[in-house]
C-alpha cells in the first residue's frame, strides 16, 4: 500500500510540476467556454432577419396593416403576396419562407399558422414573425370588437406570462438543465479522453524507456498500474478543483463589485438564477463521482492498451479505437438523453457503466428524484463501481503480461486471452 | 552449505514453449554465480521467477532459508534487467530516490545512501541533471547504483557491462567484487564468457529451459578438459615421435601443443620428453575456455526462439 502511495506521488508531482499542467489548467476553461460559446455564437448567427411571404385567404391581413408592422420593427419583414411562392426557389423570389393564412373563424379560435421555411431558424428569428402576426391579429380583434384606445390599453396590460414548471421536481428548469447537462456531459467526455490517453501515454513511456521491468522487480505490476491511474486521476481532480475555486472567487468578486460593472452584474445574476434553479451540491457531488468512476473505467482500459503496444503510436491508436468509440457513442446517447431525459435511451444509457458517466451527468441537472428516480441513480452508481472494478481487474491481467512483452504486435483477441489466462 | 537461494524443480510454461522446464539450483551466500545460456534458453524467465515478477507454474523458490515471498523479499533483491532504462524526464537524484523508496527505504535513509554511492562513483554533480542528458555509460552507472542502493543480499545483474567503457566496466567490476566480499550474493547473466571467467566462481548453463551444467568454473573446466598440454622448450623439433604417449596438435618454434593419448598421463609425457633430452621451460595443461565449453554444449542446438529476446 505504501508503495502505491510512492507511485501516486511521483505520477502526480511530475505532472503537476510541468508547465503544461499550468497552461492546460488556464487554457482549457477558456477553450471550453469558447467552444460552448462558439456553439451559441453559431446559433446566434443563424438568427437572421427573415423575409416572409404572407398569402392571405382571409382578406383581413391587408397590405396597410402589414406595412405598419414592418415600419415598427424592420428586422424581419412580412410581404403580402397573392400566389404561393414555389418551393426550392427562394433565391429567385427572395423569401425565406411563407405563411398561408386560412379564412378566419372569429368564434372558435384558430389553429396555429405554419411558417414554411427553406432552412431551419431559431426561435429568435421566428419570434419576430410571430409577434408581428399577433399584433396584427390583436388589432383586427380590437377593430372587430370596436374597442377604443382605453379598453385596448386595459387588455394590453393583462398579459399573461407563461413559465413552464415541472411539478414533480421543484428545481427542474428545462433550459438551464439542458445547458448544465450538456456542459457537464461534455466536460466528463473531455476529461475521460484527455486523461485516459495520458494514462496510455504514461504506460507506453514506461515500456519504451525500458523502466517497466526495473519497477516490477520492486512492486507488483498491478500496484504500478493502479498507482499511475490514481496519480493521474488526482491530477485531473486537482485541475477540476482549481477551476471550481476560480469560479468561486470570480463569482464572489463579481457579487461585491457587481453593481458597478454591467456585464459582471449580468453574469452574477445569471449564475444566481442558475444556482437557484438546480441543486448545485448534488450536481457537484455526482460530477465528482461520475468523473472519477468513468475515469477509472476508461483509464484502466487505456492503461491496458498502453501496456500491450510497442513504440508505435499508430498501433496504440488502432488498439484504442474501440475504447474511444465507446466514449464517443456515449456522447451520441447523451444528446438523445438531453432531448428526452426520461426516454428509454436516456434511462439505459445512464445505467450501463460505459456510458453512464456522461449520460447520467446530462440527466441529473433535470432533477433528482423528479427526472432521475433514486433507484436509477443508485443502480447506475453501483453498476459503475462494479464496472470499473471489472475493467481494473481486466486491465491488470493484461498489463502484467503486456508490460514485459516487446516486439510483438498485439491484438484485442490476444489481450482478452491474457486476461483470462491462468495464474 | 549456506544457500541464500535455492530453486526446486521450477517450471514455467508459456503458450508456445516450455521456458523453464524443471530447473533446480543452489546458490551460496557470497558467491558470484554465472547464469549462462544462449538466447531464448530461459534465463530471463528464470530470473523473473527469482525476482517475483513471474510466479512459477510448479516448483518452489527458497530465499534465505524461507519460502520466497515476493512482497517481502524483493526488498532484499536488487535486479538490473537486460531491458533497462530510466524515466528520461526525471532528475537523476529524484530518480534514484524514487527507486530506492520503492524498495522500501525511507527518504532520509535513501538520500544518505545515494549521496554515498554518488560520491564513490564521482557522480555528485549529477543530482539535478535530467536523465535524458546523461550519456549511455553514465545512465548505466546510475542504473547500477539504483540496483545496489538498498543493500540487497542478492543482486542479479543481466549484461551489466553493456554500454560501458573499460574504465567504468572496471569500476563496476571492482564494486561487484567488493560487494561479494562483504557477503552479498551476485547472480551474473551474460553472453560474454571472458567476463564470466574473470568474475564468477560458480556457473550454471541453461539451454532450452533445462540446466545442462552446474558447478564451479574450475570443475567445469576439468570436466571439459581435453588433456592437452602446452610445452615450450629446446629440442622439441628433434623429437622422435615413435612410441610417444601423445600426439602433437600444433607446433610453432619451440612450443608445442600436445594431446595426451588415452591410458597415459602427464608424467608419462614428461618422462618421454626428458628421455629425449628436451630442455623444458614450461609445461602447462591447457584447459578449455568457457567460451569453448559454451559452444560445445549448446552450439549444436538451433536458436529456439527468435521473436523474444531472452
Amino acid at each position: 500500500m505504501k508503495k502505491i502511495w510512492i507511485i501516486i506521488e511521483r505520477e502526480y508531482l511530475t505532472r503537476v510540476r510541468k508547465k503544461t499542467f499550468l497552461i492546460s489548467t488556464l487554457l482549457f476553461p477558456l477553450l471550453y467556454v469558447a467552444l460552448i460559446g462558439g456553439m451559441g455564437f453559431i446559433a446566434e448567427k443563424s438568427k437572421e432577419t427573415l423575409t416572409v411571404a404572407v398569402v392571405d385567404s382571409s382578406g383581413y391581413f391587408t397590405k396597410e396593416l402589414i406595412e405598419a408592422e414592418n415600419n415598427i420593427d424592420p428586422s424581419s419583414t412580412l410581404v403580402l403576396v397573392t400566389n404561393l411562392p414555389q418551393e426550392n426557389k427562394e433565391e429567385e423570389n427572395g423569401y425565406d419562407g411563407y405563411i398561408v393564412i386560412p379564412s378566419l373563424n372569429w368564434k372558435q379560435g384558430n389553429d396555429s399558422l405554419i411558417l414554411s421555411t427553406y432552412k431551419s431558424y431559431g426561435s429568435a428569428a421566428t419570434g419576430v414573425v410571430e409577434s408581428k402576426l399577433n399584433r396584427i391579429w390583436r388589432r383586427l380583434l380590437n377593430d372587430s370588437l370596436q374597442l377604443d384606445a382605453g379598453k385596448q390599453a386595459i387588455l394590453g396590460q393583462s398579459k399573461i406570462g407563461l413559465i413552464s414548471k415541472n411539478i414533480s421536481d421543484q428545481q427542474a428548469n428545462s433550459a438551464t438543465a439542458e445547458g448544465i447537462g450538456y456542459f457537464a456531459g461534455f466536460l466528463v467526455y473531455f476529461i475521460l479522453l484527455i486523461y485516459g490517453s495520458q494514462v496510455m501515454m504514461g504506460v507506453m513511456e514506461e515500456k519504451t524507456n525500458r523502466i517497466a521491468e526495473v519497477i516490477v522487480s520492486s512492486v507488483r505490476p498491478f500496484q504500478m498500474m493502479l498507482g499511475k491511474i490514481l496519480g493521474i486521476g488526482a491530477v485531473a481532480l486537482t485541475q477540476f478543483l482549481i477551476w471550481i475555486i476560480f469560479v468561486f472567487v470570480v463569482y464572489n468578486v463579481g457579487v461585491k463589485s457587481g453593481t458597478s460593472m454591467g456585464f459582471m452584474a449580468e453574469a452574477v445574476g445569471g449564475i444566481q438564477r442558475m444556482m437557484g434553479s438546480v441543486n448545485v451540491p448534488l450536481i457537484l457531488g455526482c460530477f465528482a463521482f461520475y468523473f472519477l468512476g468513468g475515469f477509472f473505467f476508461y483509464a484502466s482500459l487505456y492503461g491496458a492498451i498502453g501496456s500491450a503496444v510497442n513504440e508505435d503510436m499508430r498501433e496504440a491508436q488502432s488498439l484504442s479505437f474501440p475504447v474511444t468509440m465507446l466514449v464517443i457513442l456515449s456522447i451520441a446517447v447523451m444528446t438523445a438523453a438531453v432531448a428526452n431525459p426520461t426516454g428509454p435511451i436516456a434511462v439505459w444509457g445512464s445505467i450501463i457503466p460505459f456510458s453512464s458517466p456522461i449520460v447520467m451527468m446530462a440527466r441529473i441537472p433535470y432533477g433528482v428524484p423528479g427526472t432521475v428516480p433514486i433507484w436509477q441513480l443508485g443502480l447506475s452508481m453501483a453498476l459503475l463501481i462494479v464496472g470499473f472494478l471489472a475493467t481494473v481487474w481486466f486491465a491488470g491481467k493484461i498489463y502484467r503480461t503486456g508490460i514485459l512483452m516487446y516486439g510483438k504486435k498485439i491484438t484485442w483477441k490476444e489481450m482478452i486471452r491474457w486476461a483470462f489466462a491462468k495464474g | 552449505m549456506d544457500s541464500i537461494l535455492s530453486l526446486k524443480h521450477l517450471r514455467k510454461h508459456f503458450e508456445s514453449q516450455k521456458a523453464v522446464d524443471d530447473i533446480s539450483l543452489e546458490i551460496e551466500r557470497g558467491q558470484i554465480f554465472g547464469l549462462l545460456g544462449p538466447n531464448g534458453a530461459g534465463k530471463t524467465t528464470l530470473i523473473r521467477m527469482i525476482t517475483g515478477i513471474f510466479y512459477p507454474d510448479q516448483g518452489e523458490v527458497f530465499f534465505d532459508g524461507k519460502k520466497f515471498d515476493p512482497l517481502v523479499d524483493v526488498a532484499k533483491i536488487g535486479y538490473m534487467p537486460e531491458e533497462r532504462g530510466l524515466y528520461k524526464k526525471m532528475k537523476v537524484g529524484e530518480q534514484a530516490l524514487y527507486l530506492a523508496q520503492l524498495k522500501g527505504l525511507n527518504k532520509q535513509e535513501a538520500k544518505k545512501k545515494i549521496e554515498n554511492w554518488f560520491g564513490r562513483f564521482g557522480m555528485e554533480s549529477w543530482w539535478d541533471k535530467k536523465v535524458e542528458d546523461l550519456s549511455k555509460g553514465m545512465g548505466q552507472k546510475l542504473q547500477f547504483v539504483t540496483t545496489v542502493l538498498h543493500d540487497p543480499s542478492l543482486i542479479i545483474l543481466d549484461e551489466p557491462f553493456s554500454g560501458l567503457d573499460p574504465v567504468n566496466s572496471n569500476l563496476i567490476k571492482d564494486e561487484i567484487f567488493r560487494l561479494a566480499q562483504g557477503g552479498t550474493t551476485i547472480i551474473f547473466s551474460t553472453h560474454r564468457m571472458e567476463q564470466v571467467e574473470e568474475i564468477c566462481n560458480h556457473i550454471a548453463l541453461v539451454n532450452k529451459g533445462q540446466k545442462i551444467l552446474d558447478s564451479t568454473v574450475q570443475e567445469v573446466k576439468q570436466q571439459f578438459k581435453k588433456h592437452q598440454y602446452l610445452i615450450t622448450g629446446v629440442g622439441l623439433d628433434k623429437l622422435i615421435m615413435e612410441q610417444a604417449p601423445f600426439t602433437p596438435v600444433s607446433q610453432k618454434d619451440n612450443s608445442m601443443l600436445i594431446q595426451i593419448a588415452a591410458q597415459h598421463n602427464s608424467s608419462a609425457v614428461l618422462r618421454f620428453l626428458l628421455d629425449q633430452q628436451v630442455e623444458i621451460t614450461t609445461f602447462q595443461e591447457q584447459l578449455p575456455s568457457l567460451n569453448d565449453i559454451f559452444i560445445q554444449s549448446v552450439g549444436n542446438t538451433p536458436t529456439a526462439r527468435t521473436f523474444e529476446k531472452n
